[in-house]
């Protein structure tokens, strides 16, 4: 039987108009975030979202969150348009998609104890009776491996670990069955982020929560998520199943994410050349072809697609060989 | 909203009593209010006199037994005054300075949080209330309004609407960008909730910081409107209008003047005192570790 559809995203865009100050500041030109983003999600489904820094996966979590408009395309929640949710409708994918922001610390409010930003989506959804809450906010803490002593604080008095560790537990709070998560385990101690990672993966083998995962790191990827979508420039270049991405590259730019990804007994690499271009003025083609080691002619004039190609999708002309 | 689970008291004290208790010059100020405050409520029974009952045989006369702090050109018991007055100035003091935070905090949260034209025109409204001086501002309010202590506040709260206004606007856009009002949002958390939760707890202190502050000024405002005759009603026990009457016998009893003057400038320093330390004690920008 096929699994339920939760996310479908159909060639959204995501324009900022630069420059443009006061009344008669002129614009400047045009960014373009995101370009065409065409995915699916669906129940169960963990999908890591992998890039350089301005790849646009921040946009395109913010965009599924409802938290920006797309420009042009359309996002479904199930089967509804993301922007013309009823209040209803609204209220209960606000319980049922939690994000853990990157900065966890910033995204809780100082003023409050731990005890009570847990308790806030429990009680907003009035999930849990008044009476069982002090014990429903050990057991999340305890979840995510912290002491229930830690409900007394306030998040200024917690470590950078911990904090993370909290706002993983606000989002199990509102027992939502999709997490999006913002590189939440970035700079965090191994040991730490090991034990978030299992939790997450946990989460996702045996709660049957769909989980949407920003990352940089492949390694943390390929642990985690069965499906990866490597984004560059605001498109997908290339996406499916992670071992066979990751095991078997057919975009140059995963192969060069991979390489500039250290390994124990292995020199460095040649990394990818140069920085990623300012999405402003993109040049005509494809967008890569200005740092790809493979760029022939024809990729400087068209840009390619994102086809079909056994089993995955590649958005390039001439796809790397699969290694046999 | 069942906003029930009330604070711990140790998290209370850590919070609010410990850092003020740290304050010792505001521990001063502190104390030397509360004597003014058991004062004016203690009033009616440790007064030796009624405060407006007239006497113009014992007009003028210096401290003695009978009247501890004197009396002045109409016999009045400066001491019983004196009590009553405290009662005036704490009351006028609070009073406007609360009416003003009231009014100006709501204003700036509307400001704040709706932007576009509203901001545009309440902004514009505050830039107009705030071009004015205190004192002008208030003197022109009490000339429409007429004398009276009920109007004495009206028009030293409006003085207060501005500056509060203002600063609440600006703390309002800064925790308004803040990712846990987002987060709140993106939970389905209410508007008001938000408001009320997560904008409001993080502005409130240097708003009230600055209010205690503000008392003092409403003080000295409401004793200068009285003193120059548009401020309450005579025969009122006011300080400014005890100063006032005592003018024309500065040289032959000077205590008519001196003893409201002087209640006035010790009551002042300890409320700059409280204020300095609220502020040392919960201002972010001068908390030390």
């Amino acid at each position: 039987m096929e699994r339920q559809t939760v996310f479908t995203l159909l060639d959204v865009e995501r324009t900022y108009e630069l420059g443009k100050a006061g009344w008669f500041g002129k614009s400047r030109g045009r960014l373009k975030a995101l370009d065409g983003v065409r995915l699916e999600l669906r129940r169960g489904d963990s999908l890591a979202l992998v890039g350089e820094s301005g790849s646009g996966k921040s946009t395109l979590v913010r965009i599924m969150l409802g938290l920006e408009p797309a420009s042009d395309g359309r996002v479904l929640y199930g089967q509804h348009d993301l922007g013309q949710l009823d209040p209803a409708a609204r209220k209960r994918f606000a319980r049922e998609v939690a994000f853990i922001y990157q900065n966890a610390r910033g995204s809780m409010n100082p003023r409050l104890r731990i005890a009570d930003i847990l308790a806030e989506p429990i009680r907003l959804h009035r999930l849990r009776p008044e009476a069982e809450m002090t014990g429903r906010v050990a057991e999340l803490l305890a979840r995510v491996g912290l002491p229930a002593e830690m409900a007394e604080r306030f998040p200024n008095e917690l470590s950078g670990g911990q904090i993370r560790r909290v706002a993983i537990a606000r989002a199990l709070a509102a027992e939502p069955q999709v997490i999006m998560a913002d590189e939440s385990v970035a700079g965090l101690d191994v040991s730490v982020q090991a034990q978030v990672l299992n939790l997450l993966r946990d989460l996702c083998r045996e709660g049957g929560i769909t989980l949407v995962f920003i990352t940089h790191d492949l390694g943390v990827a390929s642990y985690l998520c069965e499906r990866i979508a490597v984004l560059y420039l605001g498109r997908i270049v290339e996406q499916g199943p992670t071992g066979a991405i990751l095991g078997n590259p057919r975009h140059p730019y995963t192969r060069g994410l991979m390489q500039a990804f250290p390994k124990f007994g292995a020199p460095l690499t040649a990394p990818l050349k140069g920085e990623i271009p300012s999405p402003v003025n993109l040049p005509q083609g494809c967008r890569f072809a200005g740092r790809c080691p493979e760029a022939r002619d024809a990729c400087r004039e068209t840009d390619p697609v994102l086809a079909e190609q056994a089993g995955r999708q590649v958005a390039c002309h001439f796809p790397l060989e699969v290694a046999q | 909203m069942s906003d029930a689970t009330p604070m711990p008291a140790s998290a209370w004290r850590r919070r609010f009593l410990t850092p003020i208790a740290r304050q010792r010059t505001a521990m001063v100020g502190l104390a030397i209010l509360a004597v003014y405050v058991v004062g004016a409520l203690l009033a009616p029974w440790i007064a030796s006199h009624d405060p407006t009952a007239q006497d113009l045989m014992a007009a003028l006369q210096g401290p003695s037994a009978q009247h501890w702090l004197g009396t002045d050109s109409f016999g009045q018991d400066l001491y019983s005054r004196l009590l009553y007055g405290a009662r005036l100035a704490l009351v006028i003091g609070f009073a406007s300075v609360a009416l003003g935070l009231v009014v100006g905090v709501a204003i700036g949260l509307a400001a704040g949080l709706i932007g576009g034209r509203t901001e545009w025109l309440l902004m514009r409204i505050t830039d107009g209330l705030l071009a004015f001086p205190e004192l002008i501002l208030a003197m022109a309010f009490m000339a429409v309004l007429g004398l009276g202590t009920e109007n004495l506040v009206y028009a030293l709260a409006l003085s207060f609407v501005g500056p509060f206004a203002r600063m609440t606007r600006s703390d309002v856009l800064q925790v308004k960008s803040q990712p846990y009002i987002e987060a709140a949002r993106l939970m389905g958390v209410p508007t008001a909730a938000v408001i009320w939760r997560h904008v409001l707890p993080n502005v409130v202190s240097p708003i009230l910081v600055q209010g205690g502050m503000r008392v003092s000024i409403a003080i000295l405002l409401e004793s200068g409107l009285s003193f120059l005759g548009i401020g309450v009603v005579p025969p009122t026990p006011d300080w400014g209008l005890m100063i006032a009457e005592g003018r024309a016998f500065i040289t032959m009893a000077p205590w008519i003047s001196g003893v409201p003057g002087l209640a006035l400038a010790i009551l002042l320093v300890a409320l700059n005192l409280v204020g300095d330390g609220l502020r040392d004690a919960f201002d972010p920008s001068t908390q030390r570790e």
